[in-house]
């Protein structure tokens, strides 16, 4: 296991003091209300197979480290679960600040390369996962068509949503972040 | 009418007002008002040199009407009474504009709006101070008896300092004996003595102090009047036992064929139907608990009453409704420990070795169902591995937002006394660890040096294997910013904290006593006025108005003796005159106003019509607003005087 004290000193420049606020604008309400208890982290099932802590995630946020939480890996680490908010005594939103974080460190370019590797994938074929040789076999035997009704099925369609991709802005977000590597 | 002549005084308090209200315009706004002869301002008005400001002006300017813009009257409205008392003026003839509570202090981010509403506010106090009347503050009798509520060790306490200083005193308790909490506890922090030991002699005190009437059993029913004259119903159980015949040989005891779970003893242990609390109880009597008794005739059992030798149990005993007469009341209602099944997280109720503090003060005392040994409910073995949770209950906006106080030290101290007795492994896991009081921080570091070991951080879930009723603990070191799972884990203890207990909101319904949002008793001012509630005469102490432990209890309970006593010594008290006053040429005796007042202060008097108890009447106006005649006035807050404020703001500024 990693030793999860930071050795490096935290210097005023590393604090950026409108990224608590910004956090609250976008919904994660109460988060100043925090204890720092470890509420979260202990009953946090990623947290006990990975390095990922709740609580060490909320303290550098509220801190204001921005770049060192926007940037790290561990941010992607969190399954959703929603245990830590359903136990946090302060009633704090903590899932719901992990995925407006993510938002944020999407914007701000940090992407990990599978998120975007998936990205491309639903670009250029409109599906996450595309259909493959033994899922098609699924389906026949449980006797569904072999090619689901969606995109597979109506490549004209395919058109359409990549349509609704580039207009929401998520295709330049994606490839725009492609150039960057 | 006389003519008016009324002087302005504004108050700067500092930067407070003068910070925000541009004072100087205030002043050239106010000058040209009718009736205005003099408009001054003043850095401090509540000064020495202010109030002589005043005094002097009223005399120079032949002042008939003051008005001050200054803080909120609750603050110095007495101060600016007294000055004008001292300048030989009824202190009525007085109207304070709140230029700081409500204006400086919440605009202060517009100060431009501040000084027009400052304008507006002292306008207003000019139109209500031109119809200011001078009034008389009627003087009540203070009857020099007391009721305390309550006979834990805050009630105690207050009701021995009032008995010792000469005044007569009802305590009245709702359990069969006095001691509350306290008699519960093993030991005490930061000392370790014995609780009982310091508490029993005060118990027995009470018991024989001549002054003080002691009703065990005893709930309170109605409470009617006001400040030294309040009358109380108090509705006493049935005990089925003499308390002047029992010797407390309990041998009903050892015939009684029935086991109730024990209340003294957290439910850990038996007791029978008829039973004395335990040893030291006051009264030193048993009580027959006869929801859970067999039946009182020789067919059913009357064990009892049979074994009896001193013939102390009478099963015809009936219950007693009392009338008490009482000039002060103290309400010391105590608190109940949080129910821990409020956080299923953890289990407790569900697993058998998740305990609360309550709990393991009861298996450490050697009176207690284990005498003195801490066991595991599960299979009453010693616990090697102990771990405490801090904060069960506690600041958590599920449960309660508050800090319960002393659920750290004593945690502390029964981990220290564990430690110290078995060498058991202890962990306890906390959020801020609070160790306030006098000695206690000296506590907690020998307690880490007795080698129990404090973890930072909150347990978030708990674990059972259910075959071996082992526990698993799931929490963080927060320090480290690592999880911490410990598995096998004999005990756990729940640090739950303090919640009011059904008897205050009862009280406090009876006594109209405000609660304040976290259900405790509410106190007439957090600094100031600590143990006094907003009604006159009525005191709170102890744990009833918020948690706290035993050294600060009792020192509130002392304090409101003396709040008490102050009224009492005294013997007559001053009463503001704002009741309302019943013209009864208009009043047509409809009693509409009996049936809508709050406080039963109005009466039907020999001519037919309605009349006011100035004691009883608070001036809320209730009457005054529904009385079809328009035969009520509320003296002070005449409609004249409240409807020249709305006319004066509606009306456009020269």
């Amino acid at each position: 296991m990693t030793d999860a004290i930071a050795r490096e000193t935290i210097h005023i420049d590393d604090i950026d003091p409108e990224f608590v606020d910004a956090l609250i604008a976008a919904g994660a309400d109460r988060i100043r209300a925090c204890l720092q208890c470890g509420t979260c982290s202990s009953v946090c099932p990623s947290g006990r197979r990975t390095a990922f802590r709740t609580r060490e995630l909320i303290r550098k946020a509220l801190l204001g480290l921005k770049g060192e939480v926007l940037s790290s890996p561990d941010l992607w680490l969190c399954t959703t679960c929603f245990t830590c908010l359903e136990r946090c005594p302060r009633e704090i939103k903590t899932t719901d600040a992990i995925i407006l974080m993510r938002n944020m460190a999407v914007r701000e370019g940090f992407m990990l390369p599978q998120h975007r590797k998936t990205s491309m994938k639903l670009i250029a074929t409109g599906h996450a996962v595309p259909i493959n040789d033994a899922n098609m076999t699924k389906r026949e035997e449980l006797g569904l068509d072999r090619v689901p009704p969606t995109v597979h099925s109506h490549p004209d369609a395919l058109e359409q949503v990549q349509e609704i991709m580039r207009r929401t802005g998520f295709t330049a977000l994606i490839e725009g972040q492609g150039e960057e590597d | 009418m006389p003519e008016n002549r009324i002087g302005v005084f504004l108050c700067h308090c500092g930067s407070n007002i003068a910070g925000v209200v541009d004072i100087q315009r205030v002043m050239e706004a106010i000058r040209a008002l009718p009736d205005v002869i003099l408009v001054e301002d003043y850095k401090y008005m509540c000064s020495k040199p202010g109030q002589q400001l005043l005094k002097d002006a009223i005399k120079k300017h032949n002042l008939t009407k003051i008005v001050i813009g200054s803080c909120s009257p609750r603050m110095h409205e007495n101060t600016f009474r007294q000055a004008l008392r001292e300048a030989g003026h009824n202190p009525y003839l007085l109207e304070i504009a709140n230029l700081r509570e409500h204006d400086s202090w919440i605009h202060s981010d517009d100060p431009e709006a501040a000084t027009e509403k400052a304008v507006d506010l002292v306008r207003m106090a000019v139109a209500r101070a031109r119809l200011l009347e001078p009034l008389e503050e009627p003087e009540v009798d203070i009857k020099k008896t007391s009721l305390v509520i309550g006979g834990g060790i805050a009630g105690i306490s207050a009701a021995l300092d009032l008995a010792n200083a000469g005044f007569k005193v009802y305590l009245v308790e709702k359990e069969a004996t006095i001691g509350g909490k306290m008699a519960r506890h093993d030991k005490t922090f930061p000392t370790l003595d014995c609780a009982s030991c310091i508490l029993t002699p005060k118990m027995a005190e009470v018991g024989a102090h001549p002054n003080i009437t002691l009703l065990t059993l005893a709930d309170i029913e109605a409470v009617e009047g006001y400040v030294g004259n309040f009358k109380v119903t108090v509705r006493q159980k049935p005990r089925y036992v003499d308390t002047e015949k029992c010797t407390s040989c309990g041998d009903c005891a050892e015939v009684c064929p029935v086991d109730v779970p024990s209340e003294f003893d957290a439910n850990l242990a038996y007791r029978r139907a008829i039973y004395i609390p335990f040893a030291q109880a006051v009264p030193s009597a048993y009580v027959l608990d006869m929801d859970n008794c067999l039946g009182v005739d020789a067919v059913r059992c009357g064990k009892c009453k049979t074994a009896c030798e001193a013939g102390a149990i009478d099963y015809d005993d009936h219950e007693r409704v009392l009338t008490l007469e009482v000039g002060t009341i103290i309400v010391a209602t105590g608190f109940e420990v949080f129910d821990a099944t409020q956080k299923p997280e953890y289990g407790y109720g569900e697993y058998p070795n998740v305990v609360n503090i309550m709990e393991i003060e009861r298996m450490l005392s050697s009176a207690g169902p284990t005498g003195g040994h801490v066991v595991r409910p599960s299979d009453l073995k010693e616990p090697k591995r102990i771990v405490y949770i801090q904060c069960v209950g506690s600041r958590d906006e599920r449960t309660n937002r508050y800090c319960s106080r002393i659920c750290c030290m004593t945690s502390i101290k029964q981990a220290r006394m564990l430690r110290e007795k078995t060498g058991a492994d202890i962990w306890l896991f906390y959020i801020d660890l609070r160790t306030f009081g006098k000695g206690y921080e000296e506590f907690y570091e020998a307690t880490a040096e007795a080698g129990v070991t404090f973890v930072r951080g909150r347990v978030g879930e708990i674990l059972q294997d259910d075959e071996t009723k082992d526990l698993i603990v799931r929490g963080e070191d927060t320090l480290l910013g690592r999880p911490v799972v410990l598995e096998d884990i004999d005990l756990v203890v729940l640090a739950t904290g303090m919640v009011p207990t059904a008897s205050t909101s009862h009280v406090a319904h009876l006594l109209n006593l405000s609660l304040s949002p976290d259900g405790f008793l509410m106190e007439a001012h957090p600094k100031l006025r600590p143990v006094d509630s907003f009604n006159d005469g009525i005191f709170v102490a102890g744990t009833a108005q918020g948690p706290k432990d035993i050294p600060d209890t009792v020192a509130q309970a002392k304090a409101a003796a003396a709040g008490a006593m102050a009224l009492m010594g005294k013997g007559r008290i001053k009463v503001e005159p704002y009741y309302s006053v019943v013209d009864e040429d208009k009043c047509a005796g409809c009693r509409v106003c009996i049936s809508v007042c709050p406080y039963n202060a109005i009466f039907v008097n020999e001519r037919g019509a309605s009349e006011v108890n100035p004691a009883l009447c608070k001036g809320c106006g209730t009457c005054t607003a529904t009385c079809p005649s328009g035969a009520i006035r509320s003296q002070h807050y005449t409609d004249g005087q409240i409807a020249a404020m709305i006319h004066e703001y509606l009306s456009a500024q020269q």
